[in-house]
């Protein structure tokens, strides 16, 4: 698998710098972004391969972020996973019902992040 | 957040290794009992609202040490899970203040284990940008840890290490006890 562009959105900047560190490592090339509302102000200007976000975060949060995303014609078919230290149904049901392709539950695995993207971009 | 002698409470719920707890109820103190383990009390003034939490971030060194940046994603877990639930609450990172309890090394297998638990969590909490208004790490002695988390008050308390109760021991190979990034495709 080679190189693919990932944006990470997390409004803790020591879960940023983890998650970019376990990424980078794996190859691939990272941005950040600390709450959706930051991540769409990039998104418009820039196309990853993946996005990679929270669900509690201020100003937007992980639902509104894959909402509006989903709402844009370029980023209908974009993977998009959830991080979040949650892991209740309800949220779940309701990020996949936004749009979302999978669900990660904190603290993540490295391995098994790696085989998620794969899994994904591919 | 300001410490004191006497904390009184009409409950009080004992906050094990691996867990958390946030609150505004005024009745209500959070104990626990710290060794090399570490607590992190956090308390919003402008919310009226604190928590606790209290994790192990590594094992004694050797041959099944676990992986340094899987410590610190266990570590980041402990504390993101009590800093969103303020932040639910209406927290922020600004206006929190923190204080960091425990980290002992309190024996030689545990060398250096209470320390890096302490590290782990100034660092934490200097990258998120939340104020340590107050530190008592290290040392050789354990700690009795009491918080009222709707005023802030809290009470540290050290005590000879042979008196912390066996229940209150830290728990090796936390990651092992969490269910590691479990993925699930839509």
């Amino acid at each position: 698998m080679g190189p693919i562009t990932i944006l990470t959105v997390d409004d803790s900047p020591s879960m940023r710098a983890l998650l970019k560190h376990a990424l980078v490592g794996q190859g691939h090339v990272v941005h950040d972004a600390e709450d959706g509302v930051i991540a769409l102000d990039w998104l418009n200007r820039h196309i990853p391969d993946l996005v990679i976000t929270d669900i509690n975060m201020p100003n937007m949060d992980g639902f509104g972020l894959i909402e509006a995303l989903r709402k844009q014609d370029r980023y209908r078919d974009m993977p998009i996973l959830v991080l979040s230290t949650e892991s209740s149904d309800e949220k779940k049901v309701r990020a996949r019902d936004a749009g979302a392709t999978g669900w990660i539950v904190k603290p993540f695995d490295p391995d098994k992040l790696a085989a998620a993207v794969r899994r994904v971009t591919h | 957040m300001n410490t004191s002698g006497n904390l009184s409470a009409e409950n009080r719920i004992n906050v094990i290794q691996g867990d958390f707890y946030v609150s505004d109820d005024r009745g209500l103190v959070l104990s626990t009992v710290l060794g090399s383990c570490i607590a992190i009390c956090l308390y919003d003034p402008a919310i009226e609202a604190g928590g606790m939490n209290h994790f192990l971030l590594a094992e004694p060194g050797g041959n099944s040490e676990i992986d340094p940046l899987k410590q610190r994603l266990y570590g980041a877990f402990a504390m993101e899970q009590l800093v969103n639930e303020m932040i639910k609450r209406g927290a922020s990172r600004s206006t929190m203040k923190a204080h960091i309890y425990g980290g002992s090394n309190i024996n030689r297998a545990m060398a250096h284990i209470g320390s890096s638990n302490a590290n782990f969590a100034r660092d934490f909490l200097r990258q998120d940008g939340i104020p340590i208004s107050l530190e008592d790490t290290g040392g050789s002695s354990a700690r009795r840890l009491d918080l009222k988390p709707a005023t802030g008050q809290i009470r540290c308390k050290h005590i000879p290490t042979e008196d912390v109760p066996s229940s209150a021991l830290p728990i090796m190979r936390p990651a092992e006890r969490t269910r590691v990034g479990d993925v699930e495709l839509f």
